[in-house]
């Protein structure tokens, strides 16, 4: 339980983060790295089984937390998922992620789009069963972190990606009228996650300053994710936005989205912490291509720089990757993040 | 605002579906510690479960707003106490006496009182051996009530903050729980003790002492209360030390809340018990009984959910509808059930509760506010069934028994636990020829099919003797 450091764990990872969200600070910072489809290669199981099998899905993050000992689970393979429920069609490579074949707008009007059936439609089923099967395992102790792809994000999976984005400019009308079908379809996905035990984390990679203007952001992806997170805090849940790639340029419109937890990827540190430490709780943002590259010992001496810097953050602070951990990141390279985080991130003596 | 709908026990999922209809402004309109910023608390049992409260899967709970209210209240304890001390309130664990310590404590302007050791059903509502497993680690054997959870809670500081001062009561509590106040105390907190005299008829002993009769007919020497009031006279000078103000005025005050929670609790229970039809159910029912201890940590609030929750009643009453079958058999329950889900599944299999010994009806019964403050405390502690015989325990139940109010009893036994498992079997004799139950409760998400079988034989007798 205890690698990496000599201190006594007295927490269990739930106990971590529930401290955290009312504001307290726990024994020591909650580490949650993204091992979302990673966990499928430590489970040594194919990928394609990992997004197809909610148990296989579970067991794989459940093996991953015995390996890391982490704090939460990550349960999540791609950002496709509700654009596929919503009619979007995607390969399945045997060992790798979904991949988006044809958006559903190419074949179908917006008019003649549902929204998905959770319980049934494509694979988010899948995710519903895995976190049951999860939460009846290890619920008690560990929180169970449920990717959600916020409307934006599976917008421009419903369209082709270029098409849409000139529409924001051509036909925003038409955009909007796309996102409140998706907000509605994130809506009922996350309503089916949190009776399944899951707390919705929204993802909206989609909407990262490396694929779109501020502008753009402030238009077509912010009012709906702060819609999303409307509905969330309706059940008084403590909300986690994700936005890897870019974040510099939209780092001051982050709080008006009313996430509780930001999750950065390629930004400084030091700056998102000057800018919105003392309104949101900071999660980030170990640079992905160095947890994959790096040896163990460059990781240990970034990782604790980064805890260093992360832990004056008033309103708490989560070690974390940028991103999701590569799928065949080295294990001692993940481990190298944690134990060496778990080493210095103490708030109790 | 949202309309109660016919009268029923749902899931949590149903409970789900009935959140969307909800509006924001009923969600916004109930807080705790009068904080609109995070004191809100009206919120469906899949967000507890979320964080982690795991049994709340398997129960059912009444659908009024009243009772979602009371649920999201309950549940949120634990964050109601760290941010009371983030707003500067003091925090003081009052432990053993179970509900008149705390009113003491409870008259000093931001001062919360809290009993830790109601951390016992946190195993069972999380399904969960997190506290249990880390209790014995630290000397608590497995053997030892459930309420050695509260040992763990102590040392992990994640279920409450760490308390300003502690008031123990031992001698006549519980013995187990005694064990358990000591441990704490090794931990290096700041501690008081306040020794419970055992309530004993004083002929036999000393034959000049004069006597005093309680309520409910038992009697005691005086000097016991004498002593009971130099006790409290220590907690409030602490107290005095502790905040800087001393007017006992506010004891008052004080006691003027208590009895206004047990007033209304007893209404709420005599209401319910002699409706026709079960208009609330015995979950909810325990769990409003245990609130007379402390209001859960804001007794205020906790006023006014009650008074919804009469209200709920009474309009349910008046129309004589109710959330169990019409022939439910009506019994007693001995000692709390440690495990939520039993109060549930008695009901679905056809029984209904009527009548309770949870160890706790010190805290029901109403205080003197005629007479001077502590003596009135006094008075209404030596009531208490925890100190004395197992007799005196049940003799309610009993005298139930033979007006045919309630046609079985149920009692829960908690395995080692001192007042409540000892007593089992000397319980049963003293109810000998009458229908008794008595199961052993397994630890968290350990109710076996076995145990359910018993309990449906049980309740098949009781119908079959109604024949
Ligand atoms: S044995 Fe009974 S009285 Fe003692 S702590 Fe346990 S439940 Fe309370």
């Amino acid at each position: 339980m205890n690698e990496g450091n000599s201190k006594r764990e007295i927490l269990t990872p739930r106990e971590r983060f529930g401290l955290l969200l009312i504001d307290e600070n726990p024994d020591r910072c909650n580490i949650i790295p993204l091992i979302t489809s990673h966990a499928a290669h430590i489970a040594r199981i194919p990928l394609s089984k990992y997004y197809t099998d909610g148990k296989a899905m579970a067991q794989a993050q459940i093996i991953a937390l015995e390996e890391y000992r982490h704090d939460a689970l990550s349960f999540f393979s791609e950002v496709g998922i509700i654009a596929e429920a919503m009619g979007s069609d995607f390969d399945y490579p045997d060992d790798d992620l979904p991949v988006l074949k044809t958006p559903a707008l190419t074949k179908r009007s917006l008019s003649s789009i549902d929204i998905p059936d959770p319980k049934n439609d494509k694979r988010l089923p899948v995710y519903l069963e895995a976190l049951e099967y999860a939460y009846a395992t290890v619920g008690d102790k560990i929180p169970l972190l449920a990717y959600v792809p916020a409307p934006f994000t599976t917008g421009m999976m419903l369209s082709v990606p270029n098409t849409f984005l000139i529409q924001t400019i051509r036909h925003p009308d038409l955009v909007h009228d796309i996102m409140k079908i998706c907000l509605q379809a994130a809506i009922e996905f996350c309503y089916h996650i949190i009776n399944a035990g899951g707390l919705p984390i929204i993802v909206d990679p989609l909407a990262s300053s490396s694929v779109i203007s501020p502008k753009a952001y402030e238009e077509f992806a912010l009012p709906y994710e702060r819609k999303l997170i409307d509905f969330l805090h309706r059940y008084d849940l403590d909300i986690i936005l994700h936005i890897c790639g870019e974040t510099e340029p939209i780092l001051e419109l982050l709080p008006n989205t009313g996430a509780d937890l930001i999750s950065l990827d390629k930004v400084d540190i030091s700056l998102a912490l000057d800018k919105l430490s003392k309104k949101m709780r900071i999660v980030g943002n170990f640079d992905t291509s160095k947890i994959a590259f790096s040896s163990p010992s460059e990781i240990e001496k970034e990782a604790k720089e980064m805890v260093r810097k992360g832990m004056v953050s008033s309103k708490g602070y989560i070690p974390s990757t940028g991103c999701e951990v590569p799928i065949r990141t080295p294990i001692e390279n993940v481990k190298a993040f944690i134990n060496s985080s778990k080493e210095i991130a103490w708030y109790w003596d | 605002m949202y309309k109660d709908p016919k009268p029923k026990k749902i899931t949590m999922d149903e409970w789900s579906v009935r959140f969307k209809n909800i509006d924001n402004k009923t969600i916004k309109k109930f807080v705790y510690y009068n904080n609109h910023d995070w004191g809100l608390y009206l919120q469906p049992p899949a967000t507890f479960m979320v964080y982690g409260t795991r049994e709340l899967r398997r129960l059912r709970f009444d659908n009024s707003l009243a009772a979602l209210r009371m649920w999201g209240f309950v549940f949120n304890e634990s964050e109601r106490l760290f941010r009371a001390r983030q707003s500067g309130k003091k925090i003081v664990a009052t432990m053993g006496d179970l509900g008149t310590v705390s009113i003491i404590v409870m008259a000093f302007p931001d001062c919360i009182p809290f009993y830790p050791e109601c951390i016992w059903w946190t195993p069972f509502f999380n399904e969960s051996t997190v506290l249990l497993d880390l209790a014995s680690e630290l000397g608590a054997p497995e053997a030892a009530c459930f309420s050695r959870a509260a040992l763990a809670a102590f040392v992990k500081k994640a279920y409450f903050p760490k308390p300003d001062y502690i008031f123990a009561s031992t001698g006549a509590t519980c013995d187990d729980y005694s064990c358990i106040m000591q441990s704490i105390e090794h931990l290096g907190y700041d501690f008081m003790w306040l020794e419970v005299p055992l309530r004993r008829s004083p002929a036999k002993h000393v034959s000049m002492d004069s006597l005093v009769k309680t309520k409910n007919g038992f009697e005691y020497p005086r000097r016991f209360e004498e002593y009971l009031i130099k006790e409290y006279e220590k907690v409030w000078q602490k107290m005095v030390e502790i905040t800087g103000i001393d007017d006992q005025n506010l004891l008052m005050v004080s006691i003027k809340k208590a009895n206004q929670v047990r007033t209304l609790v007893e209404k709420i229970k005599r209401t319910t018990y002699q409706a026709g039809n079960a208009p609330f159910p015995a979950l909810e029912l325990m769990t409003i009984e245990f609130g007379n201890l402390y209001g859960y940590a804001d007794m205020d609030e906790w006023i006014r959910i009650l008074e919804m929750i009469y209200e709920t009643i009474v309009e349910r009453t008046k129309k004589n509808i109710g959330i169990i079958s019409e022939d439910a058999i009506p019994i007693a329950w001995v000692n709390p059930t440690a495990d939520p889900y039993l109060l549930d599944y008695v009901e679905r299999i056809g029984l209904r509760v009527v009548d309770t010994e949870y160890v706790i009806n010190q805290a029901l019964v109403e205080i003197d506010e005629q007479i001077e403050p502590f003596r009135a405390l006094a008075q209404s502690f030596m009531q208490a069934s925890l100190i004395g015989s197992t007799a005196q325990r049940i003799s309610s139940i009993n005298k139930a028994m033979r007006t045919g109010k309630i046609e079985g009893i149920l009692i829960t036994n908690m395995l080692g636990g001192s007042h409540c498992a000892m007593e089992t079997k000397l319980m049963e004799r003293l109810l000998k020829d009458k229908p008794v139950l008595a199961i052993d409760v397994p630890a968290p998400f350990g109710i076996t099919e076995q145990i359910k079988t018993r309990l449906q034989a049980f309740a098949e007798v009781l119908h079959e003797r109604r024949k």
